[in-house]
């Protein structure tokens, strides 16, 4: 495999809803307070499920869609709300009004817009005759269709690519947008990730037990017992840095994906791609492991991921593993699925902009294969370099790295 | 987009027309619609006619065998043996895949028949919902299937949406394979069929026929196979007026990179409120033939477009002339490109 060259891709706005709260402000004062998110879920019926509390957002209850009329607002999803937060958010940071001059959308989810799926679903199972509000939900289930609500919000048109690889889509985005600038195809995107909280997923996680019974996840812990669904979205606005129209917060300088053929749910215990990501990702980014100053690890909280992560980090690190600091995020705000990468990615931004770690919460004992600097309390640091990962259901890897920018 | 110094190496088809790609183009040549069944519907209790066209079974030498095929659903099946295909089809040994393959899948709606399955289950009880069936149930489920099958632990990802978003995927492709990424890559895009979506599709339209199938293009920079030789678009909409008013665009800019005859695939479905921007848009050439894929087999959404650019890449093979291929999708972006032999 050859590399592309490290050409710099410059992140001039961002924005992040999480269980945590909407916006950067709300995000960074929490992860601040080491504050965990976690309440009942309450959208679906839990009885029968082992877990019932999850990372949920509180969305604001005015509708953020001022294009829709109130009789169409149920056609949006709760997961493209908050997206559409996120870019606005987003925008705002890089001194826009609307997608004027974007070039393309990319975003990442694995639900997409589930829940209306599900009503599609459940009125077709119970009546069997026609429905005519079955046609409205058949056209808005479509991801697409529910990326068409954000363009008409912003009288936008242009290329909507939506990369759907499970847990990695929102770090698989980020990347194949920055592609798409190297390419020299577009010089500004919008890329990012979503997913809300949905029923056939969770109780698909569920299923599977790999749901914390407890509710609070434990990545790293020596007796964690699962992760904690959650949901959210990020946004970078990424641009070519010859083209850049406003101040840059920070740059995505690598980016590597690959495919872990161990099992459709379960990673390599060694992690072997995850080796390859994190080193073709430095690679492209011309810095070493020991120049990373802070890995956002996927880190779920589940038996298998820790371990494997944890090894694959070692391998990778060699002699400079014990100095980088490692945490995982989704102690906090739960897994947000397609969302993940893209708010770890705004997370790690945000620390390098604020020269700050965020916390691995609820850590008791420090599982033995960790052998990184765990960070288990939020503070300050010194550092240049930050280090995402993301890994998804059928092997796809995904690891990006940031570069700061002088505030 | 940037195609340049791309080829299409390979094809493989699997659609209602059988298992193979030369089964595609025969049927479509031949020009008659295939016949269509009733969908079944749990309980079956439907008030209304919903026909559907179906892949047939497989022949004995399209059974994959491995592992991860044992509880695959339908969509993975087609997949592979179009993937299949599409590498026996560039000369290569399916058994031994080139290195430094990539994938690229894209779907619409993706793995319905375990989703719908599942999300039953947890409707009657979700304490004895099937640990199993749920991760077949995630898009990416096919391409993670087909990756295990081949042996490709590189860049696999999984694009959904319209139909159209294939062509996405050929730029991506040509990026990675001029970037040293991937050395070729497979593009695939599939659907299968369930009475879910079949009757959704009644919902549009009650004489729209679902379909499904697969389809696989291996592209590469080696100078051998077809040339995806412009490419038109996007153009984007978010409604069905903005399409149609796109679309004598489309076809003026795609006329304009013409200079002889070619032949036209288009992605009529046979009812006229659906197909009139499109033939009208195209009307008023003299193509030396026009083919209409979904006229023969259905509507098999995120499949639907890669067996055009399929039976596009076999037209310009046997015919020697370049093929259009009319790419006007569903609800967000229209393409347009030309394959020359």
């Amino acid at each position: 495999m050859s590399f592309l060259p490290s050409q710099r891709i410059a992140i001039t706005g961002a924005g992040i809803v999480s269980p945590l709260g909407l916006g950067w402000e709300a995000n960074e004062r929490a992860l601040a307070a080491d504050r965990s998110a976690f309440k009942p879920v309450d959208f679906f019926d839990t009885s029968g499920l082992i877990a019932k509390t999850g990372g949920v957002v509180d969305l604001p209850a005015e509708n953020p869609f001022h294009s829709i009329p109130p009789r169409k607002q149920g056609n949006v999803d709760r997961g493209t709300r908050m997206l559409l937060l996120a870019i606005r958010e987003a925008l705002a940071q890089a001194g826009r009004n609307g997608m004027e001059g974007i070039d393309a959308l990319v975003v990442g989810t694995s639900a997409g817009a589930m829940p209306l799926g599900e009503a599609y679903f459940e009125s077709a199972r119970h009546d069997p005759g026609r429905v005519p509000s079955q046609l409205s939900r058949a056209e808005h289930y479509q991801p697409q269709r529910q990326m068409n609500s954000i363009a008409d919000e912003f009288g936008w048109r242009g290329p909507i690519i939506i990369v759907s690889n499970a847990c990695a889509s929102g770090a698989n985005a980020i990347g194949w947008a920055a592609d798409m600038i190297r390419s020299g195809r577009c010089k500004r995107v919008l890329a990012g990730g979503f997913d809300a909280i949905a029923r056939l997923v969770f109780a698909g996680f569920d299923s599977l037990r790999a749901l914390a019974p407890s509710g609070i996840p434990r990545p790293f812990d020596a007796q964690r017992d699962g992760l904690a669904l959650g949901e959210g979205a990020g946004v970078m606005l990424l641009e070519a840095e010859d083209a850049r129209q406003s101040d840059a917060l920070g740059d995505v300088t690598g980016y590597s994906t690959a495919t872990d053929l161990h099992h459709l749910t379960q990673p390599d215990p060694e992690g072997k791609a995850a080796i390859r990501t994190m080193t073709n990702a430095c690679v492209q980014a011309g810095v070493s492991p020991a120049q990373i100053g802070y890995i956002n690890s996927h880190g779920t909280g589940t038996p298998f991921n820790d371990v494997a992560e944890a090894s694959a980090i070692a391998a990778w690190a060699g002699d400079a593993v014990s100095t980088i600091p490692v945490s995982s995020t989704k102690s906090a705000m739960g897994h947000l699925l397609g969302g993940a990468g893209a708010v770890e990615a705004v997370i790690c931004l945000m620390a390098l902009r604020g020269q700050w770690l965020p916390a691995s919460l609820n850590v008791r004992t420090i599982d033995p294969a960790v052998r990184f600097d765990l960070v288990q309390k939020f503070r300050q640091a010194r550092f240049e370099h930050a280090l995402t990962n993301s890994f998804g259901f059928g092997g796809t890897n995904a690891t990006l790295v940031l570069q700061r920018r002088s505030a | 987009m940037n195609l340049e110094g791309i080829h299409i190496r390979g094809v493989g088809a699997v659609s209602a027309a059988g298992w193979t790609g030369a089964d595609l183009l025969r049927t479509v040549r031949e020009g008659n619609p295939l016949p269509a069944v009733n969908c079944a519907r749990p309980g079956d209790e439907r008030t209304w006619p919903c026909p559907v066209r179906l892949v047939p079974p497989p022949p004995p030498d399209k059974t994959a065998r491995h592992p991860r095929m044992r509880r695959s659903s339908s969509i993975t099946r087609y997949s592979v043996a179009a993937a299949l295909g599409a590498l026996a089809d560039a000369g290569h040994d399916p058994a031994a895949p080139p290195p430094g393959l990539g994938i690229l899948y894209v779907m619409m709606n993706g793995c319905v028949n375990y989703t719908g399955r599942f999300f039953n289950e947890v409707l009657q009880n979700p304490a004895q919902a099937s640990p199993l069936i749920f991760p077949e149930t995630v898009f990416n489920a096919p391409a993670s299937h087909i990756a295990s099958f081949l042996g490709i632990d590189g860049v696999v990802s999984t694009l959904v949406g319209n139909p159209t978003m294939i062509v996405e995927a050929l730029d991506t492709a040509a990026f990675w394979i001029r970037s040293g990424i991937v050395e070729e890559c497979l593009i695939i895009a599939a659907e299968e069929c369930d009475w879910l979506s079949a009757e959704a599709l009644t919902y549009y339209h009650p004489k729209l026929i679902a379909s499904e199938g697969a389809g696989a293009l291996l592209l590469s920079a080696k100078d051998s196979g077809q040339r995806v030789h412009e490419v038109i678009g996007p153009l984007c909409y978010t409604t069905w007026d903005e399409r149609a008013a796109l679309l004598p665009d489309l076809a003026a800019q795609t006329r304009a990179k013409l200079t002889g005859d070619a032949i036209l695939i288009d992605d009529r479905c046979g009812i006229d409120r659906i197909d009139r921007a499109e033939q009208a848009a195209w009307s008023g050439a003299p193509w030396q033939a026009v083919r209409s894929p979904k006229l023969i087999l259905g509507e098999s959404l995120g499949a639907a477009t890669v067996l055009q650019l399929v039976l596009g890449t076999l037209e310009a093979r046997d015919t020697r002339q370049p093929v259009v291929v009319s790419m006007p999708g569903a609800n967000t972006a229209a393409y347009a490109c030309v394959i020359t032999p």
